[in-house]
C-alpha cells in the first residue's frame, strides 16, 4: 500500500527532519494560504519542494502538491472524488455537489445491468425524491414459502398506497447519476485503477483512472487514456468488490453469492407474478438464506443465495427452480447472473480522509439483504457531513469529521440491523426454525409490524401486550416445529465462523 | 503488518519460464522495504488469489458435514433419478389432515396419529423437495393440535428424566451444606440462601437437562454479540465524536 509507505518514510525521516522543521516553518509563513493553523510535523518531500520553489524563485500553484491540515481554510473548493456511480456513489455527489464542492465521480459502465432484486422500500421514494416512472411494477403481496410447503400470504395488512417498489437498477442508477451530474458533478467514465498519497497522511491523493471517454461501456472499448486526478477526499462507492476498501487496508468481510437467473414465463404465468413476490426458505434452497421469485418488468428473477455453502450454489438454484415448479414452467432462462452480497460492515470504514458508503462499507441487512436503499442513504449522508464539516467546501475536513457521518449512520440504523440479524439469528437456523417463521407470518400483527419497518425504515415499538403474545405465540411455533423435526437436519449458528 | 515476505514463482510453468515474481509480489516487496526500513526475505511462498467462492464465510472441512442441499437434488444433478419416496397418504386431503379420519379409540381425535402423520410427511419432503403447486396448496396449521397432545407426548417423558435428576442433584447439594455447615434439611429450607440454593438446582437443571445443552449454551453468547462486535470494529480505540459536534 503506497501511501502507508510514504508516511512511514516521512516518520522515519522525522526524526531527524524536526530540527529542519523550525527553519521550514519561517519559509513556509512566506507562502501566505499554503500552511495556516496549527501543524506539528511538515513532510519532509513537500518541504523540499516549498524550498526548491523558492530557490527557484517561483512560486508553486497554492493549493495543488500540497499538504494540508484538517481544519484549514481553503481558498479553492474541498476537491472530492467518489468511486463508483451506484446508488451510494451518486448520493454522495449529489450532496457534495450541491453544496459547493468541487465532486469527481468515476463510474466503468454506465448502463450497468446489475443482478439485484431491485426491491426499493416506500420511504425511499420520497426521500429521494424518485419519479414514478422508475417503478416497474409496485408489488403489495407476497407470498412466504415454507421447506413442507405451507403457504403464507402476506400483504393484506397493507393499506393501498403502500407498495414495495421493483424497479431495473440501470433506470434508477442512470437517473441518480443524472441528477447529481445536473448539480455539478464531473462524471469520469472510466476504470479506477488506484490512488496514492504522494505526499503523506495530510496530502492530497492521487487517483490513477483508465478513461474511457463518453459514453463507453467497459469492455470492448478502444478509446482509454490514462489519467491522474488529484483530490483531498475519497468517498469509495465501489460496491460489494471495493478497490477503494482494498486499498485502505479496510479488512475483509463474510459474504453471501446470490446466484439469480432471469425467466421469461408466459403472459398467463406472468400474470400470476403481476404484483406478487415470492420467498422459499428450505435447507433444499439455501442453509441460511432464502430463494425468492422476483417479477420484473416483463420476466421474473429466480434466484438464491449462500454464505456458508457457496459452491453448491448451482445445485440451490436447481432447487429453487425445482420449488417454483409449475408457476414457471416452460420459461426460457435469459440470463444468468451472480454477484456477492456482504454479510456485516468492513472491520474499518474510514481512513484519514477516505470513507467508505454502500456495499463497499458491507451496509447490507442480514436476513433480506437488502442494500439499495441503505446504499442510497449512506452515500448521502457522508456526502452532508463532508459539506457539512468543510464549511460549503471551504475548509479541509478530516478522518474525525467523516467519522461524524460513521457516527450518525451507527446510531441511526443500528436497530434496525440488529433487529433483522436476531431475526436471522432465530429463524434461519433449521428447517423447523423456518416453519415456525411461516407459521408466524401468518399473524396479521407480526404483518404489520414487519411492514412497517420495512417500508419506513424505523423499529416500530408496538404494542406491548401483543409483543407478548408474539413472543409466547414464537416460542410456542419453534417448540412444535422442533418436535416435528424427525431426523436432525442441517443447522447453522450464526456466531464467529472459523474458516479451514 | 506481517513480516516482509519475497516470493518467487517456485511454479515450473513454462509460461513464467523467465522466473520473474508476478505482479502483485512484487508490490508487496516495495511497499515493506519502505516500510520498515530493512528488507528481510523471510520465505517463499506462493501467493494465489482464493477463488470468491471459498471465502467470505464458506465452511469447509467439518464445520460444512450435513449442510449440502437436499440429497435428491444432489442425485438429480448426477443424473440419476432416485426413486423417491414422494408424499402421498389417504388421510392428506386438500392440503391439510383430514381430522375425521384420525378417530382414535374413544371417539376423540387420535392427536399422536396426526403428529405422527405431520412428521413422517416432513421427513419425506425434507429429503425430496417436491414443488409448491397452486392447485395443492398445503393449509395444516400446527396450532390446531391441542397444547396438551403436545406436552403428553414430547414433555412428559422428558419430564420424568428431568424431575429424576433436578431430585438426585437437589438431594446431594444438601448433603454437601450439611456436611459443610452443619445444617440439616430442614433447616435448610427455613434459611435463605437454602430455597436460592433450591431454585437454582431445579431451574438450572431444567436449562441443562444433559451435557449437551452445555454445548448449546456456550456458542449463545458470542453468537448474540457478534454482530455487535462487526460493528464497533470501526470504533476500536476511536472516541465517537460528540452528538452535537
Amino acid at each position: 500500500m503506497q501511501c502507508g509507505t510514504r508516511a512511514t518514510s516521512v516518520k522515519v525521516g522525522s526524526a531527524s527532519a524536526t530540527k529542519k522543521v523550525a527553519g521550514s516553518r519561517k519559509a513556509v509563513v512566506m507562502c501566505p494560504g499554503l500552511y495556516q493553523g496549527n501543524h506539528q510535523r511538515v513532510s519532509v518531500s513537500s518541504r523540499g519542494g516549498v524550498l526548491s520553489s523558492w530557490a527557484s524563485g517561483g512560486r508553486r500553484e497554492v493549493g495543488v502538491r500540497a499538504v494540508i491540515q484538517d481544519g484549514a481554510k481553503l481558498d479553492r473548493p474541498l476537491r472530492v472524488a467518489i468511486i463508483g456511480g451506484g446508488p451510494a456513489g451518486a448520493c454522495a455527489a449529489e450532496e457534495c455537489a450541491k453544496n459547493g464542492c468541487e465532486t469527481y465521480m468515476i463510474e466503468r459502465k454506465m448502463d450497468n445491468c446489475k443482478p439485484c432484486g431491485g426491491a426499493i422500500p416506500l420511504c425511499m421514494i420520497d426521500e429521494f425524491d424518485l419519479p414514478p416512472e422508475i417503478i416497474d411494477r409496485q408489488v403489495n403481496r407476497m407470498k412466504m414459502i415454507s421447506p413442507s410447503n405451507r403457504e403464507v400470504d402476506i400483504g393484506s395488512t397493507l393499506k393501498p398506497n403502500e407498495y414495495i417498489g421493483m424497479t431495473r437498477r440501470e433506470v434508477l442508477d442512470d437517473y441518480l447519476r443524472q441528477r447529481a451530474e445536473k448539480y455539478g458533478t464531473n462524471v469520469i467514465n472510466g476504470l479506477f485503477m488506484g490512488m496514492e498519497q504522494k505526499e503523506g497522511e495530510k496530502g492530497p491523493w492521487t487517483l490513477s483512472i483508465n478513461n474511457y471517454g463518453e459514453g463507453a461501456t467497459s469492455k470492448g472499448d478502444k478509446a482509454r487514456e490514462k489519467m491522474e486526478l488529484e483530490v483531498d477526499v475519497v468517498v469509495g462507492a465501489d460496491g460489494a468488490t471495493s478497490r477503494v476498501a482494498k486499498i485502505i487496508d479496510a479488512g475483509d468481510y463474510d459474504y453471501a453469492i446470490a446466484y439469480q437467473e432471469r425467466i421469461r414465463i408466459d403472459q398467463e404465468r406472468m400474470k400470476f407474478y403481476e404484483n406478487l413476490a415470492e420467498m422459499y426458505v428450505g435447507d433444499d434452497v439455501s442453509p441460511d438464506f432464502y430463494g425468492w421469485v422476483f417479477p420484473k418488468y416483463d420476466h421474473v428473477g429466480v434466484g438464491t443465495g449462500t454464505v456458508i455453502n457457496k459452491p453448491a450454489i448451482k445445485q440451490y438454484q436447481d432447487a429453487i427452480r425445482d420449488r417454483a415448479g409449475d408457476k414457471i414452467t416452460g420459461g426460457k432462462i435469459i440470463k444468468i447472473e451472480a454477484h456477492p452480497i456482504p454479510e456485516h460492515p468492513r472491520p474499518k470504514r474510514i481512513e484519514g480522509r477516505v470513507a467508505l458508503v454502500g456495499d463497499a462499507a458491507g451496509y447490507v441487512t442480514k436476513c433480506s439483504g437488502e442494500g439499495i436503499y441503505f446504499a442510497a442513504k449512506s452515500g448521502r449522508m457522508c456526502g452532508e457531513a463532508i459539506a457539512q464539516r468543510s464549511n460549503q467546501g471551504q475548509r479541509m475536513i478530516g478522518e474525525r469529521d467523516l467519522r461524524v457521518y460513521l457516527n450518525k449512520w451507527d446510531r441511526k440504523y443500528w436497530p434496525t440491523y440488529k433487529v433483522l440479524d436476531i431475526l436471522q439469528k432465530v429463524f434461519y437456523r433449521s428447517n423447523a426454525a423456518r416453519e415456525a417463521f411461516v407459521e408466524m407470518c401468518q399473524s396479521e400483527y407480526v404483518q404489520r409490524m414487519t411492514f412497517d419497518s420495512y417500508l419506513y425504515k424505523t423499529v416500530v415499538p408496538g404494542n406491548p401486550i401483543n409483543d407478548i403474545k408474539l413472543l409466547f405465540g414464537t416460542i410456542a411455533s419453534i417448540l412444535r416445529a422442533n418436535a416435528l423435526r424427525v431426523t436432525n437436519g442441517p443447522s447453522v449458528t450464526f456466531g464467529e465462523r472459523k474458516e479451514a | 503488518m506481517a513480516a516482509v515476505r519475497v516470493s518467487k514463482c517456485t511454479r515450473t510453468n513454462p509460461l513464467r519460464a523467465t522466473g520473474s515474481p508476478r505482479v502483485t509480489i512484487r508490490r508487496n516487496l516495495a511497499t515493506r522495504a519502505g516500510g520498515n526500513g530493512t528488507t528481510t526475505v523471510v520465505e517463499a511462498k506462493k501467493e494465489r488469489k482464493p477463488s470468491p467462492l471459498t471465502g467470505g464465510g464458506t465452511l469447509d472441512g467439518e464445520k460444512a458435514l450435513g449442510k449440502d442441499p437436499a440429497s435428491a437434488t444432489k442425485a438429480k444433478n448426477m443424473g440419476s433419478d432416485l426413486a423417491s419416496s414422494t408424499f402421498s397418504d389417504s388421510r392428506w386431503v386438500q392440503g391439510t389432515w383430514d381430522l375425521t379420519q384420525f378417530t382414535g379409540s374413544d371417539g376423540n381425535t387420535d392427536w399422536d396419529a396426526v403428529i405422527d402423520a405431520e412428521m413422517e410427511r416432513r421427513r419425506i419432503l425434507e429429503e425430496n423437495p417436491t414443488p409448491s403447486s397452486l392447485k395443492e396448496k398445503v393449509l395444516f396449521d400446527t396450532a390446531i393440535v391441542p397444547w396438551w397432545a403436545w406436552v403428553r407426548r414430547f414433555h412428559l417423558p422428558e419430564a420424568e428424566k428431568i424431575n429424576g435428576r433436578a431430585a438426585m442433584v437437589g438431594y446431594f447439594m444438601a448433603l454437601v451444606i450439611d456436611g459443610l455447615t452443619g445444617t440439616g434439611l430442614w433447616d435448610q429450607q427455613n434459611s435463605f440462601l437454602g430455597k436460592v440454593a433450591l431454585n437454582i438446582a431445579v431451574i438450572g437443571i431444567m436449562f441443562i437437562g444433559s451435557t449437551k445443552d452445555l454445548d448449546k449454551f456456550k456458542g449463545l453468547w458470542s453468537e448474540a454479540t457478534f454482530y455487535d462486535d462487526q460493528w464497533n470494529a470501526s470504533w476500536t480505540g476511536v472516541e465517537r465524536p460528540e452528538d452535537d459536534e
